[in-house]
């Protein structure tokens, strides 16, 4: 046991806040071990000996004694250090080739459920996961209130151990993809995951796909509705967001919460995210091809005022959308970096004395700055901040498209957009499905 | 993945090196309206281009000469300090004496090249064209497309105007059975532009004119609206409100036989003396009557069918010899002309 | 897995994506009254040829053509796919060749064409490239897109039109049989409907969905030749190469922000037409598969592609493009013809041999 120990504190002892601690209790020794970060040390204490009063006196096998504290395990030093990494605390008793695992009361380094902070809900329900995955698991649990659903949860990692869990509705989901998804995270379990990336890697996703596989979200409510509809519910330990399998295309225009509003009004909202998405997309390659290449498809009234306007713009209109486009995204870049209280000024700096310089000193055109507001604004109004990622970069396409073949790059941008969707799929289910049922196997 | 790694780095390669039609549109001449007339077999063309500046638009009337439309246009571009692109030409002011000579070719040419659209307006300038520009510039200074908007519908538009585009032009140029009117035009000493009536295009070539009140008639006679025209008669002005027209044609003894019937709804605007409004009725009527038979005789006599008579005939004679409407047919075609008026409504006072 | 929505949307967006370009122009220069009879001759050969292909495949349930000459024999499969293929290959080159003239006609006139057929067979390769079932999926995104603004198009074509123009209606004249144009206007059909006998591995479809489809067509095609007719007359319509287009150049509208709208109609039909080369493609690389099972299909397509890119560059003007099409007659015709009642005959005589073993 001595030379057991000495191994430990060889492992860890380099920690400042690693404790060795001896202690006794009617009259057996025993050594704790375990982090202070990790352990609320004196509540742990005061448990340990409630729990040993509560019961008789009359316990003399150590065995017993052990038990009563925890899990008793046969000495590895590995799985040790693994406990103590976890946050647990072990005991070691004299003379024996076993330790005890006790779950410890632990210092409390998890947020409260809180509202959402990166998507917002109109008379919806208001909380939102957090970092804690039992917490998340806890969550979809209260709101899906169901028979159905099942939990399955994996250690995945060599250096660092990380929690998935995967939830399911057994009577919704099919079970085929289950098993792909299961066989998947067992098949690849030493990588470490840390970010969506390394899921990603894990689940066997090619990581040069510029539609996100996941769909994530903050909101119970759509990962419960998300359960209902036969998909399933990934959660890492410490990512506060449920990742929802597969991300479908009309996940980017619908949200569960749309349902609370009458059925004209859920329509007419999801048309205006489609409308705002085509926007996003056409109206900068739209700019382009109109000003550079084929100005007769405007009027000619409209011709004039936009010549007019971009009367001494000094670069083509290809650069110039370019040049700003860039202004944009730093500028919400820059708003994203900022602490909540100084964003506002880089808005004002941005929107208002940029955008009024830029054109009052004849760098752009005024027409360029309504095409990017539109743009920018439209961008918004997609479902999921990973979505309207996706949509920022395709953009790009369509105006490089657009300042080579005019109207007809913007189609043909299109046509390519569309392939490039048409050809993503899930664990064999097309990104184009509406409902889950099982899209068909690809073939060359 | 790789294949489509590579086909990215083939279109930026092809984004890099090409960029052919990009020309942006502030280093484009648009001409709004084109001029063209031909003296001793060589064309000269004016181009009235409108030019932002700051906050108004300047007119610059530019010409040019060559031996074909396109040789005179490349020698004004080679001459501006921008790209002349005739994409946007709205209207087409065709000489008077090259309309007569016939312009088939330029018309042809339009249609073949893809730089005027086919929906440009024509239209005949009575006047000499150095002379009309010059004119027509010093008055529509703060607005660049004062000419072409007096043939827009839904600006300064009349139902006395004949309205054609280059297509019409070409399809009369081809058919069997229709020609077209083009407006004759020319400066006015108020106004930018006076209208004159409309010139009679047949295969191409200018063969006879109708004044505006004619080419009304002719606007009603195809179906047009002609909403809004004030008729003034001896003893009152109507305004029309409505018109509809049916024709049914037949053959008599191997006679053509057109029997065209128009509808008229009018409101009464002013009276002279104490007409009725049964006396008011026949006196349209009538005149309207004489009116179209003294254009019709003037048609016949010309040999052009503007009227587009012959395409009720469609199903009767066989096509092979509907080839020789114009010759064959039209000249004894007899035309009944009938027209019905409706009083509307008398205003808010009675007629006593 | 049943997919006749797909198979029967794809089926009617390539054959609009072909059809107003090339068809009206054909028709019209083959006869000079009563069109609709040519128009419905055509369409009767064509649902005659679909209903045959379509029953002779019902035969052999999950096979695909390839198979079904396989399993009559290899000269069978070699008698037939190899014009097959050639059919396919300059289908492919004249598309490309000829919608990219159109569109440096129309829209830009100063890109080389290298530029628009490279931009064509590397947009269509790329679809190919992700298999049959996402050339479908992108084909009901390509209709979600843009068949709202066809219609919309099409119905205000109907701008200028002077129903005079439609008599007169009958005619005794039947010469338009025997006239290039009306030959080449099998063009329209021919090809569409071959990717029926691929997909069988995949998907099912229903036929009477698809005969539907042929029904619903009708009226495109007919419309297709009459409004350029009833808006010019035969006399003028048949002095344009492309009197749909021209048609389409002619529509004014006042109260909208753009000039020439049409010109989107156009390039939507272009798109679908994208479809269409990436179906053929898909199809040639299926039957080159099978030759050649070693070979990666990728970059077989790869090959077909750049063959077919390199066949257009070395077109050099417009004549070529009606060369190609003179020299495609034959085979056009064989593929109209032979392959579907080929396949007809093997089925029906299969089913004999089936029934006689089960008794």
């Amino acid at each position: 046991m001595e030379s057991y120990m000495k191994e430990i504190e060889r492992r860890l002892g380099g920690n400042d806040d690693f404790f060795i601690l001896p202690d006794h209790m009617g009259g057996i020794p025993y050594v704790m071990m375990g982090f202070v970060t990790l352990i609320d040390l004196t509540r742990t204490k005061i448990a340990l000996r409630k729990n040993r009063e509560s019961l008789s006196e009359t316990i003399s096998d150590l065995t017993e004694l052990m038990a009563v504290f925890g899990d008793i395990r046969e000495f590895d030093l590995e799985e040790t250090v693994t406990m103590i990494m976890g946050g647990k605390l072990i005991l070691l008793f004299g003379g024996q080739r076993r330790y005890v695992v006790v779950d410890p009361i632990p210092i409390e380094l998890s947020r409260a459920v809180e509202s959402p902070t990166n998507e917002n809900v109109l008379q919806g329900s208001m909380s939102s996961f957090n970092e804690d995955i039992d917490t998340n698991i806890g969550i979809v649990r209260k709101q899906s209130i169901s028979k159905h659903v099942r939990v399955k949860t994996f250690l995945t990692g060599s250096e660092q151990l990380k929690k998935i869990s995967l939830l399911y509705d057994n009577c919704h989901v099919e079970p085929d993809l289950v098993d792909k998804i299961i066989k998947q995270i067992e098949s690849s379990s030493d990588n470490d995951i840390n970010n969506l990336q390394n899921l990603s890697k894990t689940m066997g996703f090619s990581s040069w796909s510029i539609i996100p596989k996941f769909y994530t979200t903050e909101l119970p409510q759509e990962a419960a509705n998300a359960l209902k509809k036969g998909k399933v519910i990934l959660f890492v330990d410490r990512l506060p967001f449920a990742l929802i399998l597969p991300n479908l295309l009309w996940d980017m225009f619908s949200l569960d919460n749309d349902r609370n509003f009458p059925l004209p009004i859920m329509y007419a909202i999801r048309i205006l995210r489609v409308i705002g998405v085509l926007t996003t997309l056409l109206a900068p390659g739209l700019y382009v091809a109109l000003v550079a290449v084929n100005p007769e498809v405007l009027r000619i009234e409209l011709a004039l005022t936009i010549a007019q306007s971009r009367e001494g713009v000094p670069y083509p209109a290809i650069v110039e959308i370019i040049f700003m486009l860039i202004i944009l995204e730093l500028i919400i870049e820059a708003s994203t970096r900022l602490p909540k209280s100084i964003g506002p000024t880089i808005t004002m700096v941005g929107g208002i004395i940029l955008g009024q310089a830029v054109v009052t000193a004849r760098l752009v055109s005024n027409l360029l700055i309504i095409v990017l507001a539109a743009t920018t604004i439209a961008n918004s109004t997609v479902v999921g901040f990973q979505n309207s990622l996706s949509i920022r970069l395709f953009k790009y396409l369509l105006v490089i498209l657009c300042s080579i073949y005019g109207v007809l790059g913007l189609l043909a941008g299109l046509v390519i957009l569309s392939a490039y969707l048409a050809s993503i799929n899930t664990f064999g289910i097309s990104y184009l499905n509406f409902n889950m049922k099982k899209g068909e196997t690809e073939n060359g | 993945m790789k294949v489509g790694k590579s086909m990215l780095a083939l279109s930026l390669v092809v984004a890099l090196c090409g960029c052919w039609d990009n020309t942006d549109i502030n280093h484009r001449v648009l001409p709004v309206v084109m001029g063209v007339s031909k003296k001793d077999s060589e064309y000269k063309i004016f181009l009235q281009i409108p030019e932002p500046i700051q906050n108004r638009t300047l007119i610059k009337i530019v010409t040019g000469s060559g031996s074909t439309i396109n040789h005179a246009v490349d020698k004004i571009s080679a001459n501006l300090e921008d790209h002349v692109d005739l994409l946007h030409v709205k209207l087409i002011l065709l000489d008077k004496k090259y309309a007569q000579s016939g312009v088939d070719d330029s018309i042809a040419d339009f249609m073949r090249g893809r730089d005027v659209s086919p929906k440009t307006l024509v239209s005949i300038c009575d006047e000499d064209m150095e002379q009309f520009f010059i004119k027509v510039k010093t008055k529509m200074e703060p607005k660049g497309t004062t000419l072409y908007d007096f043939f827009e519908k839904n600006a300064g538009w009349n139902p006395q105007i004949a309205l054609t585009r280059v297509w019409e032009v070409y399809r009369s140029i081809h058919s069997y059975t229709r020609d077209v009117a083009i407006p004759v035009i020319h400066s006015g000493t108020s106004t930018v532009v006076q209208h004159e009536g409309s010139g009679v295009i047949k295969n191409g070539k200018m063969v006879a004119q109708i004044d505006s009140d004619e080419t009304l008639l002719f606007n009603a006679f195809n179906g047009e609206s002609t909403q809004g025209k004030i008729e003034v008669m001896d003893h009152a002005s109507v305004l029309i409100t409505s018109n509809s027209i049916r024709h049914k044609g037949t053959m008599l003894d191997g006679k053509p036989y057109l029997k065209s019937k128009i509808k008229l709804k009018v409101v009464i605007q002013e009276t002279k003396g104490h007409p009725t409004s049964d006396e008011i009725k026949k006196e349209i009527e009538v005149m309207l009557k004489t009116r179209f038979d003294q254009m019709f005789v003037k048609l016949q006599a010309s040999g052009a069918d503007i009227l587009g008579t012959g395409q009720y005939f469609r199903n009767i004679i066989p096509r092979t010899q509907l080839k020789d409407w114009r010759t064959k047919y039209y000249p004894k075609l007899k035309l009944d002309f009938q027209v019905q008026a409706t009083i509307e409504n008398t205003g808010f006072t009675n007629l006593q | 897995m049943d997919k006749s929505n797909h198979v029967v949307l794809v089926y009617c967006l390539t054959q609009l994506g072909f059809m107003f370009f090339f068809y009206p122009g054909n028709i019209i220069s083959s006869a000079t009254e009563g069109h609709w009879i040519p128009i419905v001759f055509g369409m009767l050969v064509n649902i005659l040829v679909v209903w045959a292909y379509m029953k002779g495949l019902s035969y052999f349930p999950k096979q695909d053509i390839i198979s079904i000459y396989l399993s009559v024999g290899k000269w069978a499969a070699f008698v037939f796919l190899c014009p097959l293929v050639i059919f396919l290959l300059l289908v492919n080159i004249i598309t490309v060749r000829g919608f990219s003239e159109v569109i440096s006609l129309v829209f830009l006139e100063n890109t080389p064409v290298w530029a628009i057929s490279g931009l064509f067979i590397s947009i269509s390769t790329y679809m190919a490239m992700n298999g049959i079932g996402a050339i479908f999926r992108t084909g009901v995104l390509l209709a979600f897109l843009f068949l709202p603004l066809i219609l919309f198009t099409f119905i205000i074509s109907f701008q200028n039109v002077d129903f005079h123009y439609v008599f007169p209606i009958l005619t005794k004249n039947f010469s338009f049989l025997w006239k290039p144009g009306y030959l080449h206007s099998f063009s329209a059909f021919a090809g569409s409907f071959l990717f029926l006998g691929f997909i069988t591995p995949y998907f099912t479809y229903s036929r009477s969905k698809m005969m539907l489809a042929l029904a619903a067509l009708v009226p495109f095609f007919i419309l297709s030749v009459y409004l350029p007719i009833l808006t010019f007359g035969q006399a003028t319509a048949s002095t344009f190469n492309f009197p749909f287009v021209v048609l389409v150049s002619t529509i004014h509208i006042n109260w909208l922000m753009f000039d020439r709208v049409t010109m989107f109609l156009l390039l939507s039909l272009i798109t679908f037409s994208m479809l269409f080369i990436s179906l053929l493609l898909w199809e040639v690389s299926r039957i080159l598969k099978r030759a050649m099972p070693k070979a990666k299909p990728n970059y077989l397509m790869l090959i077909v592609s750049t063959l077919i890119f390199a066949a257009c560059m070395s077109i050099s003007s417009w004549e070529g493009v009606q060369m190609l099409f003179n020299w495609n007659i034959s085979f056009r015709f064989f593929t109209l013809f032979a392959i579907p009642f080929s396949i007809l005959i093997i089925g029906l005589r299969s089913g004999r041999r089936q029934k006689d073993e089960s008794r």
